[in-house]
Parts: C-alpha cells; sequence; structure tokens
C-alpha cells in the first residue's frame, strides 16, 4: 500500500525544490497561508455548484458559517461534531507518523464504544469517581485490543494491515447488529430501538458549559479527555524516546530494526496505541452524547478521520484545525440545508472540493509563487 | 447446515454474480498500483458508472452508449485523481477521498433532481445474462455458470487479458517498472507520465464496469450509495491477490463466497442452535482475513507505489 | 497561468455535468418573508440519517411535508441528519429560531426530541414511529409532542391476505403456495410488518409454505436480490419486501424470475409494473400532513396519536390487475375487521428464517 517514506529529488533543471512525500505529509511548507488560500479556492468551485443548481452561494455561504459559528451555541455545536473527530484523528495519525496506514479507525471507536456502553451500564449503580475512570478504561482497552489484534495478525502471519482493518471494520458492524438487536447488549426499548442498556448517571460525562452561559450547550467534559489525548499524542511522539524511534521508523529509518525496535512489536504497539485514541473517541460519544450505545451512530468517524489526520499534517494542532473544520462543515452544514435550502450533497461536494483542494497544495503553492522571494527553511522532523 | 447450503450450485453461481464488481474494482486497483499510483477513489468510480450508466440508459434506450458513458464518468473521476496525484503531486490518500466524497455527494443530488422519490424507471435497457442452454442438464456446473450476466463474463475475459498484459507483453513490463523503478524506466527513455495517466485511467474504466455491472445488470435502477464500499473491498483483494489479476480474482472470489454463504445459511442451525442472522454478515470478511491468514501471508507492493514521482528536467 | 487555466478547465468539466439537473425538486427553502407565528407558521422537518431519498419514511415524510406547503400556508424547511449525533442540534436550531412545529422522524430520535422538547415547552413537537424517551430510556410523554405511531403489522396483514389468496388459489404464476417476505433487518418496525404478513397468510391459508430472510442491509440491492434468488429457488411466488432501497433488489429477483412481489412504505406499483401486486401502505405523509393541518386548526393533539386502520393511516396499495377480486374483497374486508377490533394481528414473527 501507501509507502509514506518518500525521497527529495532534485533534478538539475527543476525550478525550485519539489516537496518531498515525508514533507507533504508532516509539514506545511509555506505556512498557514497556502490552506487558507486552498479552502478560498474550494469554496469559489463550490459556489459555481450551488450556482448552477439554483441557489444562492451567498446565500449558502452565509449560512454555512452563521450555522458553525453564528451563536455561542453553534460554536459548542461544532466542538462537539469535531471531538470524536479529534480523536479518531489522532488514532490515524500516531499510525501514519510511524509508517502505518490506520484505516481501522472506524472499527475500533465502535469497540471502544461497546466496550464502555456494557461496562457503564453493568455497573451503573457505581458512584461517578469510581465509574467514570472504569469507563474510560474500558472504552480505550476495547480499541486498543481491536488495533491489537491487526499488528498481531502482521507480526504472526504477515497480513497486510490495510486488508485487516478494513474487513475488522466491517465485522464490527455486523456483531454490533447482533449485540443490540438479538444478542447480550440488547435493552428493552420502547418501539424497539436497536440501543443497549443505557450508563449510568456516573458514566456520563457532565454538560462543562452552564445554562446561563450558552443554553442548552452540549459541550461535555470529553473536550477536556480530547485535550488531555492530543498531550499525550504530542508527549509521546516528540517528548519520550520510544517516540523518537517510532517516528524514525515514519520517516524511513532504513530499518525498524536500526532504530532499535523490533518490526513486529512495532506494529502491534502502534496499532494498540491508536485503537486506543479511537476506542476513546467512542466513549466519549456514549458518555458525552449518547447515554446509551445505539446501532450504527458512527457513521463515518472513522474515515473522515483519514482526512482529517493528513489535512492535519500528523501534527497535533493541524488534526485540531482539521477536525473543528470538519465539525463546522457538519454542523454548519446542516444550517446550510435548513435555512438556504441548498441541498446537503451540494454541501457533501463543497467539502470534497475543499479537500481536494488543500491535497493539492502544490497547484495553490505555484499560484501564490513569487520569483526571488526567500521561504522558510524547512525541517525535516519538526 | 447441509451441504447444499455450503457449496451447493447456486451458492456457486451467487458467488461469481457477488465477486464480479469486486474483481473488477480489483482488476482497476491493480493496473494503477503497478505503475505507482495509489487509487483509493476506485468506490467513486465505480459510483459514478453506476449512476451515469443509469441517466444514459434512461436517455438513449441503448447498451451501448450507457456503457461507454458509464466507463467516460468513471474514467473522468479517475483522470481528477490522475492529475492531483502524477501532476499535483498531491496527496494521493485525501486526494482519492475527496473524490469518494464527491462522487457520493453528486450522484446523490443527481439522483434526486432527475429521479426525485419515484425512483430509476422501471424497464431500461439493461446488460443481458447469458443463457447457456446446452449446460443445462450438467450437474453443478450448469447450474454454477449456465446463466451469468454478460458482464461476469466480460470480467473473466479481462482477468485472462490483463494477466497476459501486465506479465507476458512488453507494454506490461514497462508499466511495471514505472511502477518499480520510475527513475530506472525514465532513463531508457520511458514516458513515466504518460503511463501513469493511462494506468488510472483504465483503472477508473474498470472500477466503471464494476457500477455499471450493479445498476445495469443486476439492479436495473440506482440507488444512492449502492456501491456500498465495494470499492474498498476491491483494494483489499488487489492486496490479497498480490496485485495481480488472477490473484485479485481469486481474493474476490472468496470474499463473493463468504457473501453467498450469509445468505444461504440463514435458517441453518449447527446443532441446536440457529446462527443469528445479524452475525451471518459478518461472513466474507472473516473469511478474507483467515484466507490471507491462512495462505497468503506478506504480500509487496510494487516499489514506488503510492510516491509521487518528480521528473528530471520538468517543473 | 497555464495551471490556472488547466484547473478552471477540470472545474468547468464537474460543473458541467451538474447542468443537466431538471426540476428542482429538492429541500425548499422559506418562501415568503419566514416571519413569525401567526400568518405563515414555519414546520421544520428532520430527517433521519438514511437521506431523503431513502424510499422509505424520510423520502414519505418529506412528501408530507411538501403537500403541506402547497396546501396548508406555511413555511417549511427540512434538515438531512448526516450521523445520529445531529438530531439534536437538528431540532434545537428549528426551535431556536421559533418554528411553531418541528417533526422528526424516527425511532432512533426519541431521547433527541425528549431532550430538546422539554427545553422548549412552547415549540410543538412531533416524533414519526416514537414517543420521548428520557435519559433512564424510558418513555415519557410531553404535552408538547404528538407521537405518531403507526401499526405496521396491520398494513402487513391485509397485503398478507391478499398474498395467501393469491397462493392458495395458484393465481397466474403463483402456482407453488410459497409465500416469503424480506427484512432489511430483524429489527421491531420490520419485523411487525413481516408478523401481520405471516399472520394473515397462517390464518387465510394455512397450508401455504411461508419463508423469511433478511438482507442486513437497507440500501444495498444485490443482497436484496441473492435473498430473493435464493427464496425463489425455494418455490416462493410472492416476495413481500421490507428493507428500503434493498428491498428493491428484492422485488427485482420476482421481476426477473417472473413472479410476484410486494411493496412497502409508498406504493411501489411503479417500481415493476406487472410484478409489484400490492403495497403495504404506511402513510407517513398523511400523518405529517395532519398533523400540520391538526397546528393551522388548533387541534395539535400531543401524546400518542395512532395512524391505523381506523384513520386509514395504513392500507394496501394499487392492486396490479392480476390481483383477483376475491383478494381484492378478502383484504377490504379485513380491513374492515381490523377497524372494527374483529383481528387484532400479530405483532411478532412467527417464522423466522
Amino acid at each position: 500500500m501507501t509507502q509514506l517514506q518518500g525521497t527529495t529529488t532534485t533534478g538539475p533543471g527543476a525550478e525550485r525544490p519539489a516537496p518531498s512525500v515525508r514533507q507533504l505529509t508532516f509539514q506545511w511548507a509555506g505556512g498557514p497561508a497556502i490552506p487558507i488560500l486552498s479552502v478560498a479556492i474550494a469554496l469559489l468551485l463550490g459556489a459555481v455548484f450551488v450556482l448552477l443548481s439554483g441557489n444562492d452561494p451567498v446565500k449558502g455561504y452565509l449560512a454555512l458559517f452563521q450555522g458553525a459559528f453564528g451563536t455561542p451555541y453553534d460554536i459548542t455545536e461544532t466542538i462537539v461534531a469535531a471531538i470524536p473527530l479529534v480523536l479518531t484523528g489522532l488514532a490515524v495519525a500516531v499510525a501514519f507518523r510511524t509508517g502505518l496506514f490506520n484505516i481501522g479507525a472506524q472499527g475500533q471507536l465502535l469497540v471502544g464504544a461497546l466496550a464502555a456502553g456494557w461496562a457503564g451500564s453493568q455497573w451503573a449503580t457505581l458512584p461517578g469517581f469510581i465509574l467514570m475512570p472504569i469507563v474510560i478504561v474500558f472504552g480505550t482497552a476495547g480499541g486498543a485490543l481491536y488495533g491489537g489484534i491487526v499488528g498481531l495478525l502482521k507480526a504472526v502471519r504477515g497480513v497486510n494491515e490495510v486488508i485487516t482493518t478494513i474487513m475488522l471494520n466491517y465485522t464490527i458492524v455486523f456483531v454490533m447488529h447482533w449485540l443490540l438487536q438479538a444478542g447480550p447488549m440488547t435493552a428493552q426499548n420502547a418501539f424497539g430501538t436497536p440501543a443497549s442498556t443505557p450508563i449510568g448517571a456516573g458514566a456520563r460525562l457532565p454538560v462543562i458549559i452552564p445554562n446561563e452561559l450558552v443554553l442548552f450547550s452540549r459541550l461535555h467534559a470529553g473536550i477536556v479527555l480530547a485535550a488531555l489525548a492530543v498531550i499525550a499524542f504530542w508527549f509521546l511522539l516528540w517528548r519520550t524516546p520510544l517516540g523518537y524511534r517510532l517516528r524514525a521508523v515514519g520517516l524511513g529509518a532504513r530499518a525498524a530494526a536500526q532504530a532499535g525496535i523490533d518490526p513486529a512489536r512495532h506494529m502491534i504497539m502502534v496499532m494498540a496505541i491508536a485503537g486506543g485514541f479511537a476506542g476513546l473517541g467512542g466513549m466519549i460519544e456514549v458518555s458525552g452524547v449518547f447515554g446509551r450505545v445505539y446501532d450504527g451512530f458512527s457513521s463515518s468517524y472513522g474515515f473522515d478521520a483519514i482526512a482529517v489526520a493528513l489535512l492535519g499534517k500528523n501534527s497535533p494542532l493541524g488534526i485540531v484545525v482539521a477536525a473543528l473544520l470538519f465539525g463546522a462543515f457538519v454542523h454548519g452544514g446542516a444550517y446550510m440545508q435548513s435555512h438556504a435550502g441548498i441541498s446537503s450533497n451540494l454541501v457533501a461536494i463543497i467539502q470534497a472540493f475543499v479537500l481536494f483542494v488543500i491535497a493539492a497544495e502544490s497547484l495553490v503553492r505555484s499560484l501564490t509563487r513569487r520569483r526571488g522571494r526567500a521561504r522558510k527553511p524547512v525541517e525535516a522532523i519538526a | 447446515m447441509t451441504l447444499e447450503m455450503l457449496i451447493g450450485a447456486s451458492v456457486a453461481a451467487a458467488t461469481l454474480r457477488l465477486a464480479a464488481p469486486i474483481a473488477l474494482a480489483a482488476l482497476g486497483g491493480v493496473v494503477t498500483e503497478r505503475s505507482g499510483v495509489t487509487n483509493i477513489a476506485l468506490e467513486a468510480s465505480m459510483l459514478v458508472g453506476a449512476f451515469f450508466g443509469i441517466v444514459a440508459a434512461d436517455r438513449s434506450h441503448n447498451i451501448w452508449i450507457a456503457l461507454g458513458v458509464a466507463i467516460l464518468a468513471g474514467a473522468l473521476i479517475a483522470l481528477l485523481h490522475a492529475y492531483a496525484s502524477i501532476t499535483l503531486r498531491s496527496d494521493q490518500i485525501v486526494s482519492g477521498m475527496a473524490l469518494n466524497i464527491l462522487a457520493l455527494g453528486l450522484t446523490t443530488y443527481l439522483d434526486y433532481e432527475m429521479y426525485g422519490t419515484t425512483g430509476t424507471p422501471p424497464d431500461l435497457v439493461g446488460l443481458p445474462d447469458v443463457q447457456l442452454g446446452f449446460l443445462s442438464g450438467v450437474p453443478y456446473v450448469g447450474g454454477a455458470i449456465g446463466s451469468q450476466n454478460s458482464m461476469v463474463w466480460v470480467m473473466a475475459l479481462l482477468v485472462v487479458g490483463l494477466q497476459i498484459f501486465l506479465f507476458r507483453t512488453v507494454a506490461g513490463l514497462r508499466l511495471r517498472a514505472v511502477g518499480e523503478h520510475p527513475r530506472a524506466a525514465e532513463t531508457v527513455g520511458i514516458d513515466v507520465r504518460r503511463i501513469r495517466y493511462a494506468a488510472v485511467l483504465a483503472s477508473g474504466a474498470l472500477a466503471a464496469l464494476g457500477g455499471a455491472y450493479l445498476s445495469l445488470g443486476v439492479a436495473h435502477s440506482f440507488t444512492d450509495g449502492m456501491t456500498g464500499g465495494r470499492g474498498f473491498i476491491g483494494l483489499a483483494a488487489m492486496i490479497f491477490g498480490r496485485w495481480t489479476p488472477v490473484g485479485a480474482l481469486a481474493a474476490s472470489l472468496i470474499f463473493g463466497y463468504g457473501n453467498a454463504l450469509s445468505t444461504s445459511l440463514q435458517g441453518a442451525t449447527i446443532g441446536d442452535t440457529k446462527v443469528p442472522v445479524q452475525l451471518l454478515g459478518t461472513l466474507p470478511y472473516l473469511l478474507t482475513i483467515l484466507a490471507v491468514a491462512g495462505f497468503v501471508g506478506r504480500s509487496r507492493p510494487p516499489a514506488a507505489d503510492g510516491v509521487p514521482y518528480e521528473t528530471e528536467g520538468h517543473a | 497561468m497555464k495551471r490556472i487555466l488547466a484547473f478552471s478547465v477540470l472545474a468547468a468539466t464537474i460543473v458541467a455535468s451538474c447542468a443537466t439537473t431538471g426540476n428542482n425538486t429538492s429541500s425548499a427553502s422559506p418562501s415568503g418573508s419566514g416571519t413569525a407565528t401567526g400568518q405563515h407558521p414555519k414546520i421544520g422537518l428532520v430527517t433521519d440519517v438514511g437521506g431523503l431519498n431513502d424510499k422509505s419514511f424520510n423520502s414519505l415524510a418529506d412528501k408530507g411535508r411538501q403537500q403541506a406547503q402547497a396546501q396548508l400556508d406555511v413555511d417549511t424547511s427540512v434538515t438531512e441528519s448526516k450521523q445520529q449525533a445531529d438530531y439534536v442540534p437538528n431540532l434545537t436550531k428549528y426551535a431556536q429560531d421559533k418554528y411553531d412545529l418541528v417533526i422528526g422522524v424516527g425511532f432512533l430520535m426519541q431521547n433527541a426530541i425528549w431532550k430538546v422538547a422539554t427545553q422548549f415547552p412552547n415549540v410543538k413537537f412531533a416524533i414519526i414511529d416514537g414517543a420521548p424517551n428520557d435519559d433512564a430510556g424510558n418513555v415519557k410523554n410531553l404535552p408538547n409532542v404528538a407521537n405518531l405511531f403507526f401499526k405496521e403489522q396491520e398494513a402487513g396483514y391485509v397485503v398478507g391476505v391478499i398474498a395467501a389468496t393469491m397462493a392458495k388459489n395458484k393465481v397466474g404464476a403463483a402456482t407453488h403456495n410459497t409465500v416469503c417476505s424480506m427484512g432489511g433487518l430483524p429489527i421491531p418496525p420490520v419485523d411487525r410488518y413481516i408478523a401481520g404478513y405471516q399472520d394473515a397468510v397462517k390464518t387465510v391459508s394455512p397450508t401455504t409454505k411461508i419463508l423469511n430472510g433478511y438482507s442486513q442491509d437497507f440500501v444495498d440491492q444485490q443482497k436484496g436480490i441473492e435473498v430473493g434468488k435464493s427464496h425463489i429457488a425455494q418455490g416462493c411466488d410472492i416476495l413481500f419486501q421490507v428493507a428500503g432501497g434493498s428491498g428493491l433488489g428484492y422485488i427485482q429477483a420476482a421481476k426477473d424470475a417472473k413472479v410476484y412481489a410486494i411493496g412497502v412504505d409508498a406504493d411501489q406499483a411503479a417500481v415493476a409494473p406487472g410484478t409489484v401486486i400490492t403495497s403495504a401502505l404506511k402513510k407517513v405523509d398523511v400523518a405529517v400532513f395532519q398533523t400540520v393541518r391538526s397546528l393551522r386548526l388548533g387541534t395539535f393533539k400531543a401524546g400518542d396519536n395512532s395512524f391505523n386502520a381506523t384513520n386509514d393511516g395504513i392500507g394496501f396499495g394499487t392492486l396490479d390487475k392480476i390481483v383477483p377480486d376475491d383478494a381484492k374483497a378478502a383484504a377490504t374486508q379485513a380491513l374492515a375487521d381490523i377497524k372494527s377490533g374483529k383481528i387484532t394481528p400479530k405483532d411478532t414473527v412467527q417464522v423466522k428464517p
């Protein structure tokens, strides 16, 4: 599959040093001006689409921004939508940083959610200071296990991780159907909604913004967990010797062994860590938003995470910003539909353009290139 | 659980029907990754192929035009990906994902605009089935292949054809060289860019055939998102099949078999307990993992797969 | 410069593909001035995650909304939920914008409706296929929420009567005295249809063989076709689909084999004329329309609002010409019997896969 170790090539006739894959994956060469310009170009393209469909693009974009950031309530909703994407984004990024492609965040999140949901309802009567840590551990461990299997299969039988993760993503969906419809986690529901027994009050992440500040806000303590996860991600990769070695592998060290890591252990460890992040994300959704596990509650957190991680250049701050961008599209996009009459599918198309143009960084860079202008040197390892 | 449920002729027939679209996508994946470009937008090509094939069938009442339009649509999506990956040297994963989102949004939008809540019209011209009457007496084989869609046969021919092309022709060798050692290939005068463009376009066309099979050959209609991830399963099949056409077919057949079982085993019992219907859905996926873990082991992609190539002397 | 040109050409190519759009029948934006309550009440519809074109509840609910907009002098707006976490904010935004009635589609929204309706006691809400559920999972009716229920088993029953009558008398291509059904997943909203269907068949024609299966999907047509082919191979002649988009594949399998099918939710006679002999109707559009109308007339009723045989909330759809008169008469009688309470269709599935 994709090899992230790239080499910089500067042939004699090249007009400028081309960015290596490594740089494209991990660096914003040129600072934040490029992504902002990229988004602007994409929005322009989207406006053409909106016009052709017979709608008003100005009204549409106003609704998009208004919906995402217009009122304090909207801002908190955008954040709520972004939180799971931060966690799954970390799950994908930690793998990318070490040279692996984790498409399995989708499944790892679900396993974490199921584990957390089960624990939260099983011991529902326990008080919060005991139950909450239990639920957090269960969620993280569930995801870590599901990720670790991928590493194990590769280490022991050489199964390509792309295959395993795709297959396991689908597998858990069906297992979840069974668990919540006819299996041990099925709750007695009015009208048969497939869902698990509600978790105990002690396992629910409380809303942290008082009603006096923002009416009816749903912004829950998961934001704290997400922030801690981002810090943990940064700390692990940039402040521990293990993290240094993992990143060296990701940047193309000739052999993982050279970096002092057994490749098999490396894979299991990384996939387990990645799965842990995603599982925590699942737990946060169950604890902070839903209060129980609903069948099919995660539509695409795991897949959007891939774009979030890559847009954020697999860096802590970048992932947060990218997740917020996606959250803005989710929440603002709904408003675009309800108040400017723009089909939600057009919103998806606009979102695709944004991704597409941001991915085409070099196009934007060449459009803004000015001759003879010195540029900031690019560091190989931040 | 009876033997009939497990390996009966109808199960074999179902396996072929279910494997075909995945195999076509996987073939597309093989071609593009052998040339060194990762194309995860096969799902997008499949979906637009499925949709625009139906639209063309509706408007032109001609299956050849419909197929042509489907292939064109798939190739166009692939062209965008090729442009982004080869010329712009974008991140191939993100541009692929962007195209997947674009295709889903676009086809869903147009489907609603054009066919609203009534759905696509019935009795559209479609891909015909191939009835092999002379096989009707033959046990098992007659049931398995006696009545398959023409596209299934096309798929089989493509597998053979691409296998020969990639591994027995000079052109195929060039393509593989581009995927393994692009710099060396360029040194001997091979136009890396052109070959990669061609490969990506071909992958879009192949995936679109898979989509057209679903809409024009199987369902005779279009519903939003009807490809349902088959493009991604195709990628897995490609890896499973070690980036060869025949391997991709084998992998697709295994997956298709698992899918067929999830239908045929409904109601089956192991001893006294009935297998829960929902868990049957996991069969194709677990079967694939087992097969790869048990038989295939490590697989190595083309050396320059997924790495944007900067040519000497060009901007 | 060349690159900008090239990119614009590409963009134009994408854009040109949109030029083939027909009439814009997408979500209507609030017409007119969209002022406060009184003159033009504002009605908001929040769909489930299946999308507006799900060939099931969402599209029917939207149809009802469009009818209300056209006939009841209201401003309407629709929001498609892309994921379950969106239910609460989608409902909330309408309430915050002082909409008069906010309708949620689907049983997955029960907790969301409870949350938002509690926060906005002056806004009226309605939920299709559910009732407000509090955080502990208990039903908690609210004075500003109308619970719109359907008795799917009644709809399943009447089409089951038709199927059983035709199978019993070996009408047309129905020669094997076997009927079958396919659900998307074995969840109660699906199974209630199948339960009624099976109950009718067992009552009207006990000798008829009954098959049942699930496609495990509400979108994938190929899966529906495979289950259909499997059932037809076992002799089934009348296939009842309860699987949304996937069920269209079930109907297609019937069409390929030149046997019969029965549609669900909406009237699906146009899907495959000559194959679809009738449909089990769940008049979600009527429910939405009636609820908006009740708002206009001031007769909005909170709590349980049942849509069933007695108020024409369920029924059987257009009958194909192959359906004999005695089947039609039997179904009409069954509908009357259900209305009068003489027949109470079962709501649990008896014949599992």
